[in-house]
């Protein structure tokens, strides 16, 4: 096995509640690194399997025993001196929120420690009859009974099986009650505040009675080239701690500094995509944030930039002695799209999304869907039972957050997420998700690359994809125009083929502000002791986007369903500098298509074998 | 040359820095005027801050946007206007 991994995969069957250990192949590993990467591979390999055995992927069921959860690390992750290498990617075959494929990602300390307890992943098949949680420790995996835990939230589960297990660098992922109920939007959440938030994985974990996965122990991974490693890992952390973004920006001010550049650039949504322009973004911005309620920073494992917020709120309806966060998503999904100006009950209702295991986007956003419904009329008031859920209502944001973890009243409604929320309501037009994920926080009427990142992405809605915002707004590696669709689909692609690179590593997406393709393949190199140059890694990126690919397309995705909703499409940006500007999709969308080797969203076969992708 | 007034903002470290969000500003329409007569009420070090003397340009990692566009994407010489808003940042990022 190549350096850099544990070398072990643990396979577990809820069904018979066996325990199996696979060595981590070097010929996949080879192919497609690590984490997300490795993670489609193994899916991919599992649909297979039951098309032979006649299961057809549509009609597999999100939430059957039939679904597959992947918690993978990556050749990076854990390595002391990789930057920023706390992190772990979880999928699924599928996601009960789109259809499409599950895929999350995550911070915090669960990575690393999942290697340290001897494994690169787990991979969780079946389902259980009864809640059980599965301890690793120092290579040591056992299921055992979670009945005492079901229930429980995720600050006490996490406490209480931290206490359980007697070892060094202990972690725990696990789910709330959202993930207990099946609501779709519910996410794994590990070190109490850190969020594999999105494409409702925490339903899945909980549809297997799967309530946590505690992990510890010591052992690291080794490096192959250490000399050379200490060298570019100590440039990489300098250029981390000297860059402006990385060095100064995210530590002070964490990611909620966007809120106000992006309202700027009239992007920031409001009112459920009503308008870019947000009236009232100072009152929940980053700058806010910082001289209101931080009051310290942390950090993930192995993480200079340290962008994660410790806040409070000292008094009134929402006081809260110690959280984390908001995030930029978080603030603007429960705060920008529901029109919320009240900040404190904003970073309440964020608490709440962790402690209960929600993902705060699609929680927000369907939030701020059902609160444009209401507001035109569309819901029976019978059928809200007391929610006021009109734009700018704090109480109504933190009370239907409680209601949709435990699906009661019209939580029930909420907890199916905006799509089909709408749909039952007669106006599908008015869910703001692609593929049914609700998208993040940047309306791409005002940076059309989004646009066509939103609509492309695998995952559905999702800006962590291919986030071109770094190169339309923040001129991060260099400036373009957001309002020009022109030459935007090179970008898109180039940056979700090297997303899929760093969500393989597994490292931190946040370090591509400073470092650069070059210093990955540098990175990986000498870690694992191959020889990787940047054609290769983006063409590593390339290979696992088009396997992704063709996973979803086997559930009956494709061109058409790489759209946005109509509002972007057909409804000119109402006021602020994109003025007048719809998306302009399909002129990028043909372009992107003729890049990528895609007819109609499909890949074609030449380009599958390019990719030496074996089907 | 005729007088105009503009509005600049300050946000992230250079609000925290010159604790002022914001201030009105006459210049005579160019964007170094206007950074200079800010200077006047900042301060000289804010020249320094948003300015490349060497250059003779605004500093290029700066953020600057004049009405919610940024100025490396008018891909022109900026004439100021009347009640322009000129919003200044460092570089920034997040996700
Ligand atoms: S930059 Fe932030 S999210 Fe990324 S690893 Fe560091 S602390 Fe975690």
């Amino acid at each position: 096995m190549p350096r850099g991994y544990m070398g072990k995969i643990l396979r577990v069957n809820l069904n018979t509640k066996s325990l199996k250990v696979e060595p981590t192949s070097e010929e996949v590993a080879r192919k497609y690194l690590g984490g997300k990467g490795y993670a489609v591979y193994l899916l991919y390999k599992y649909l297979k399997e039951y098309e032979k055995a006649g299961i057809s992927p549509k009609d597999m069921d999100a939430l059957g025993s039939e679904n597959v959860l992947i918690f993978a690390t990556g050749p990076g992750t854990g390595v002391p001196g990789f930057p920023s290498s706390g992190r772990y990617h979880v999928m699924a075959l599928k996601s009960p929120l789109t259809g499409s494929i599950g895929s999350a990602n995550s911070g915090g300390e669960f990575g690393p420690f999942l290697k340290f307890s001897g494994f690169d992943a787990v991979v969780v098949e079946g389902a259980s009859e009864t809640p059980v949680y599965l301890a690793i420790v120092n290579g040591e995996a056992e299921l055992r009974d979670a009945g005492s835990l079901w229930g429980k939230n995720v600050f006490d589960t996490c406490r209480i099986l931290r206490n359980r297990v007697n070892g060094k660098n202990i972690s725990v992922a696990c789910i709330g009650p959202a993930g207990e109920n099946l609501a779709y939007m519910a996410g794994i959440v590990n070190d109490e505040h850190r969020a594999a938030g999105r494409t409702g994985l925490g339903a899945v974990m909980g549809s297997k009675k799967l309530k946590a996965i505690v992990v510890s122990g010591e052992e690291k991974p080794p490096v192959a080239k250490p000399k050379e490693f200490a060298e570019v890992s100590k440039r990489c952390l300098d250029a981390l701690k000297t860059n402006a973004v990385t060095g100064v920006g995210l530590p002070i001010y964490g990611t909620a500094i966007l809120i106000n550049i992006i309202n700027t650039a009239g992007g920031l949504p409001y009112k459920n995509w009503q308008t870019g322009v947000n009236p009232d973004a100072e009152k929940i911005s980053g700058e806010t944030l910082a001289e209101k309620y931080l009051t310290s920073q942390r950090s993930c494992w192995g993480c200079p930039i340290g962008c994660g917020r410790v806040t409070s709120v000292k008094s009134g309806p929402f006081q809260i002695l110690a959280s984390e966060g908001p995030e930029y998503e978080s603030v603007w999904a429960l705060g920008g799209s529901t029109a919320i100006k009240d900040l404190d009950a904003v970073v309440k209702a964020n608490h709440y999304c962790d402690e209960l295991g929600l993902d705060s986007i699609s929680m927000g956003s369907t939030i701020a869907a059902a609160m444009e419904l209401n507001e035109r009329g569309y819901i029976p008031q019978e059928d809200l039972q007391g929610l006021d859920l009109r734009f700018g209502n704090a109480a109504a944001l933190v009370e239907a957050v409680w209601r949709t973890a435990y699906k009661v009243g019209f939580g029930k409604y909420l907890a199916l997420g905006s799509k089909r929320l709408c749909e039952i309501y007669g106006h599908p037009e008015l869910s703001m998700s692609v593929k049914g994920l609700e998208m993040p926080a940047y309306d791409p009427r005002a940076m059309k690359g989004m646009g066509l990142n939103y609509a492309t992405s695998n995952r559905g809605g999702c800006h962590v994809t291919g986030y071109t915002v770094s190169p339309e707004i923040l001129g991060i590696p260099e400036k373009i125009d957001p309002l020009k669709a022109e030459g935007k689909a090179v970008w898109v692609k180039i940056f979700q083929d090297f997303t899929c690179v760093v969500n393989s590593t597994v490292n931190c997406l946040f370090t591509t502000f400073a470092l650069g393709m070059k210093d990955y393949a540098e990175l990986l190199s000498a870690v694992t002791g191959w020889d990787l140059t940047e054609d290769e890694i983006l063409k590593i990126g390339e290979r696992i986007y088009n396997l992704e690919r063709v996973i979803i397309n086997k559930y009956g995705y494709d061109g058409k369903d790489d759209t946005l909703p109509k509002r972007l499409l057909e409804e000119p940006m109402p006021e602020g500098p994109a003025k007048g500007h719809i998306t302009e999709l399909e002129k990028m969308r043909e372009e992107y298509y003729k890049l990528r080797g895609w007819i109609n969203g499909v890949p074609t076969k030449e380009k599958l074998v390019e990719l030496e992708i074996e089907l | 040359m005729s007088v105009v007034s503009v509005k600049i903002l300050l946000f992230a470290t250079l609000r925290s820095k010159y604790k002022t969000r914001e201030l009105a500003v006459e210049c005579d329409g160019t964007l170094l005027n206007m950074i200079e007569n800010a200077s006047k009420i900042l301060g000289l070090e804010f020249i320094d801050d948003v300015y490349d003397r060497k250059e003779g340009k605004v500093r290029d990692d700066m953020i600057i946007m004049v009405n919610g566009r940024n100025i490396k994407d008018l891909k022109r010489e900026i004439t100021l206007k009347d009640n322009d808003v000129v919003a200044v940042f460092p570089p920034l990022a997040g996700g």
